[in-house]
């Protein structure tokens, strides 16, 4: 939130007021129609959120006696539980979660990147082969891919370790894909011509030409793999066993299986999961105007 | 409660006098080894620290890799991927499946000597074919648990048999509608499993070289239709246990009775804290008027895996816990378990009683005495695949109204089809 | 020789991590744990051909978890899919305010991880915690029962649909605003009013992204599994199998069958593979013949 306030005021409209005016009259009746679809809209996806945090100011006894939105009285409680719980792991689990999701993104980024540039600005060999089997690993279901990785990371002895869980979310076919996309519109085949006439080699030009043209594209695919590592849940809950190398979900996911049995830890996995939201919010708001989603609503068409 | 080394040291040389002691792994050359051991109950943590102070040489490493169920199946994969823990808490339950994927380690003779720690019935738990795979760390004698408030205040006596708590759930349902003597849903599988043993059935038992199944035979199909006419009449409910719902039932005062095991108490104790001092225990209700047998629902085993480099050491520390007056102090005061051993069931009955119960001074002395006469239950080697049949099916005739007796029949076909399809000898009928 | 080193950390990686296991999970199909004879004897792996294929097209449970499945993805996907459309187009309106905020919005849930999610729409459900109940029930209209018969359906598109309504209305907004401006304003001139535009031209012209978000939408719903599992221990409505994912992994993990679990996630895979080229076909033609 504090993203969007600190802006300059949003750009003023580019239809002068009383063109506004004009089509509204246009419209007649219409005229507030799309707002408030817009608020029901707002209205519907903030809800539960909302829940979440007022959730997170009730105690034990409160939860399930008091209205669903009445504010309760045990936030600070709550949180000291949450950072208290184990010794402090629900640190080490957002530390974690940031770890995967941060490292192996930009890992991802730059991997996708490389490839997404090679498979569109060069002819070679196999081109589409192998642009069409990276495809098809969109249509794999992770859970198909999580047990076999499982044994075939535990024969090089590393289940269990973060690596088995950073590994495998470098992979993104949907990156190599995006980057694909978007090197073909970013990327103009004369400036690659010309420093090749100047004599760059491959790797310089890639450097120094291609990667920062990129960087909006590069953007997109990292905000999506980060996303998506941070909310994944099926491949650490697979991977790892011992609680201080847990990612954000799952820890969230044993707190809330050990709350049917002792419910004081659905209040601390409420204030969690209220707390865990906060960060993933701010990176969204604040990246929200600096990634390309129409690579991926152009891709088909690329 | 900080336990001195020197006291431990002493304690364990006392009760594994035939193991090398103290003295003679502390000069071990290998320097210290490190265990990894994966635990559920709260206060393992605490386990783990007076151990690893009072054994500098043998450190034991906890993991939390979930309840029962999830812990068994990581376990499983662990064990597949050849990275199992030295030690891990498995359910009675579980054994069986665990041992035929070749993931317990055999510690006969790592442990023999400790069995005459544990009654005949328990020790038979983790023994199989006289080769023994775990150290039996709780179980749970069934009993039940209930609001003495309530029933006094409807005016309804604690029943003995079912067939009295089938009028007793009649008397609550007529005195309060709002209330209901209790929630029995097909997740419940322990339970029915349970009281269908107590009944004289045996869902799995071994006939010579064969196993032969009876989750359809005919004491467990009666028991089917007992329960069966209960839901139906609207005398107890069938809905999923410890869910928001059912806690506030438990919180309100409505839900009055869990028919369980001794554990029950500890459960309860954290869904509703406020409701202490209004619940009591008392036997499980008979189907023979004057009969005494009970089963076991719950408990588990702490086993030793094959891929253990110190089975030793692990097989050491299991029967520390489990069998040493220290180790079963822990069990009671740190982990509110009621412990297997007959030595640590002896010790409780010093022990205060439960903090839902406080006014229940006999508890464990009640408990001793239906821990005598539990009888032991054979669990197969697929009882995971049953369960998950079992919930399936009876939530099925549950919803569609069809008789709970066919549920039990079908989980039965399920689980002798895939008995024999695993290559099991399966006798038929 | 640069496009090769350009694509080798890709293709390694994906090598490693997509198509080993992928191998590895074929392979673990044919194969299946096995005992000789006796009471408690070890399991073997050996080879049983098709067989676990067989066991797994006959099982009536995995094919009425696709039925499920079906039932759920007639309700999620065209609605997540329709509201993405409405306000990606309202959002593209002239006469809507409040945008920033309407956009930000919506797009939130997307950042909720599916587990938390499952877990918020689980005490909005729930008769004791659910506002939606409370209400209904000081109207004296009793308790909505989300979790249970044909409502558990609704409930659970419900939970995809508030995750993914954001996500595909930014893809469609963003699609929408790279129409350039001047098609409107020919129509504007000839009194065609911001419904009609929206309908007429900026519906066919945003079909592509549509027909992507729509493929998305349909992988999603065949991986169902995280907010039935997560639900299920709130409700009997929801068995062990109810969904192919929730089969899959009781065998992967519960009741150690492995061999068949891959031989399900097999055919799964192939599944998902089929729907989505047979979709993109049908689509990619009738739009050719539009064009024509």
């Amino acid at each position: 939130m504090s993203v969007t306030t600190t802006r300059p005021a949003p750009a003023p409209a580019v239809r002068s007021p009383s063109d506004r005016a004009r089509s509204r009259a246009r419209q007649g009746g219409w005229g507030v129609l799309p707002t408030i679809v817009l608020l029901v809209g707002a209205f519907y996806c903030l809800v539960p959120v909302l829940w979440v945090y007022v959730a997170s100011t009730k105690t034990r006894g409160e939860l399930f006696t008091t209205f669903t939105f009445a504010p309760g009285t045990g936030l600070g409680e709550n949180l000291t539980a949450l950072f208290a719980y184990e010794g402090g792991q629900y640190l080490l689990w957002c530390l974690n979660s940031l770890i995967y999701s941060g490292v192996g993104s930009l890992l991802s980024v730059l991997v996708s990147t490389m490839a997404g540039y090679g498979l569109a600005k060069y002819e070679f060999r196999g081109r589409s082969f192998l642009f069409l089997s990276i495809l098809a690993g969109v249509l794999i279901p992770g859970i198909v891919l999580a047990v076999p990785q499982y044994l075939l990371l535990s024969q090089l002895g590393l289940v269990g370790t973060h690596w088995s869980v950073l590994l495998p979310s470098i992979v993104s076919p949907f990156g190599i894909y995006l980057s694909r996309v978007y090197a073909m519109s970013a990327v103009p085949q004369e400036t690659l011509e010309a420093a090749r006439i100047d004599g760059a080699g491959e790797w310089r030009i890639f450097q120094r030409i291609v990667l920062p043209l990129m960087v909006p594209g590069m953007v997109t695919v990292f905000l999506l793999q980060f996303i998506g590592t941070w909310n994944n849940f099926l491949l650490p809950y697979i991977m790892l066993s011992d609680q201080s190398r847990y990612p954000l979900t799952v820890g969230l996911f044993t707190l809330l299986a050990k709350g049917s049995s002792s419910p004081a830890l659905y209040s601390v996995a409420i204030t969690g999961a209220a707390v865990s939201i906060i960060p993933l919010l701010a990176l969204v708001l604040f990246l929200q105007r600096y990634w390309r989603l129409d690579l991926v609503s152009g891709g088909l068409k690329g | 409660m900080r336990m001195r080394p020197l006291v431990a040291c002493a304690a364990t040389v006392a009760s594994l006098a035939v193991l090398s002691g103290c003295g003679a792994a502390s000069a071990d050359p290998e320097g210290p080894v490190t265990l990894e051991y994966w635990a559920w109950p709260a206060g393992s943590k605490t386990v783990v620290d007076e151990w690893n102070a009072a054994n500098p040489d043998i450190q034991v490493k906890l993991s939390d890799a979930g309840g029962g169920d999830e812990s068994s199946q990581k376990l499983l994969t662990a064990s597949r991927a050849g990275n199992a823990p030295d030690l891990a808490l498995v359910e009675y339950t579980t054994l069986p499946s665990l041992i035929v994927a070749d993931v317990p380690l055999e510690i006969t003779d790592y442990v023999g000597d400790v069995q005459d720690a544990f009654t005949e019935g328990t020790w038979a738990q983790t023994t199989f074919d006289g080769a023994v795979f775990g150290v039996p760390q709780d179980v749970g004698p069934m009993a039940l648990v209930f609001r003495e408030d309530r029933f006094e205040e409807l005016g309804v006596p604690v029943p003995t048999t079912w067939e009295e708590f089938r009028e007793a759930a009649a008397a609550v349902k007529e005195a309060d509608p709002d209330s209901v003597i209790t929630s029995l849903p097909p997740t419940e599988f322990g339970f029915f499993a349970g009281v269908a043993t107590q009944a004289g059935g045996q869902w799995w038992s071994v006939n010579g070289e064969e196993w032969s199944v009876g989750i359809a035979d005919e004491a467990s199909l009666e028991v089917a239709d007992y329960f069966e006419e209960l839901a139906t009449e609207g005398l107890i409910q069938t809905e999923p246990l410890l869910t928001p719902e059912y806690n506030a039932m438990v919180n309100a005062g409505t839900m009055l009775s869990w028919p369980s095991a001794v554990w029950a108490p500890g459960v309860i104790e954290s869904v509703a804290p406020d409701t202490a001092g209004s619940w009591a225990m008392a036997p499980l209700p008979q189907w023979t008027p004057g009969d005494t047998a009970v089963a076991y629902q719950g408990g588990s085993a702490l086993v030793v895996t094959k891929d253990s480099e110190h089975p030793e050491e692990a097989a050491k520390f299991a029967t520390w816990l489990n069998a040493s007056e220290e180790g079963n102090t822990l069990l009671l005061d740190e982990q509110s378990l009621y412990p297997a051993s007959s030595l640590g069931q002896e010790m409780a009955e010093s022990n205060d009683p439960p903090t839902l119960m406080p006014q229940q001074d006999d508890f464990y002395a009640v408990s001793a005495d239906i821990s005598a006469q539990t009888v032991p239950v054979t669990w197969g080697p697929n009882v995971n695949l049953a369960k998950s049949v079992f919930e399936d099916e009876l939530g099925k005739a549950i919803r569609n109204g069809t008789p709970w007796r066919d549920a039990f029949v079908a989980t039965q076909d399920a689980v002798v089809a895939d008995m024999k399809e695993t290559g099991f000898a399966v006798s038929d009928g | 020789m640069a496009p090769y080193l350009f694509t080798a950390p890709a293709v390694i990686l994906y090598v490693a991590f997509m198509l080993v296991p992928v191998g590895y999970a074929v392979w673990l199909s044919l194969r299946a744990y096995r005992i000789e004879g006796a009471l408690l004897g070890r399991k073997t792996e050996v080879f049983v051909g098709l067989d676990n294929y067989v066991a797994v097209l006959t099982n009536p449970e995995f094919a009425a978890g696709f039925g499920r499945l079906a039932v759920y993805g007639v309700i999620a996907v065209p609605l997540t899919l329709g509201l993405a459309l409405l306000f990606a187009l309202v959002l593209d309106t002239p006469a809507a305010r409040l945008k920033r905020f309407g956009r930000t919005a919506i797009f939130i849930p997307y950042a909720v991880p599916g587990v938390v999610a499952a877990l918020l729409w689980g005490f909005m459900y729930l008769p004791s915690t659910s506002p939606f109940s409370y209400v209904t029930r000081a109207l004296g209209l009793g308790t909505i029962p989300f979790l249970d018969g044909p409502g558990l359906f609704g409930s659970l598109a419900n939970i995809a649909i508030w995750g993914g309504v954001g996500f595909n209305m930014i893809i469609i907004y963003t699609s929408l605003r790279s129409i350039p401006g001047e098609i409107y304003e020919s129509a504007r001139l000839d009194g065609a009013g911001e419904v009609q535009i929206a309908l007429r031209i900026k519906v066919p012209l945003v079909v592509p992204a549509l027909v992507l978000t729509g493929v998305f939408s349909l992988i999603g719903t065949l991986q169902l599994y995280s907010e039935p599992a997560t639900l299920q221990p709130m409700t009997s409505a929801i068995s062990n199998t109810w969904v192919p994912l929730m089969t899959i992994y009781r065998d992967a993990f519960g009741t150690d069958d492995l061999p068949q679990a891959a031989a399900a996630s097999t055919v799964l895979a192939v599944g998902t593979v089929l729907v989505s080229v047979v979709i993109l076909r049908i689509v990619n033609r009738k739009r050719m013949g539009v064009e024509r």
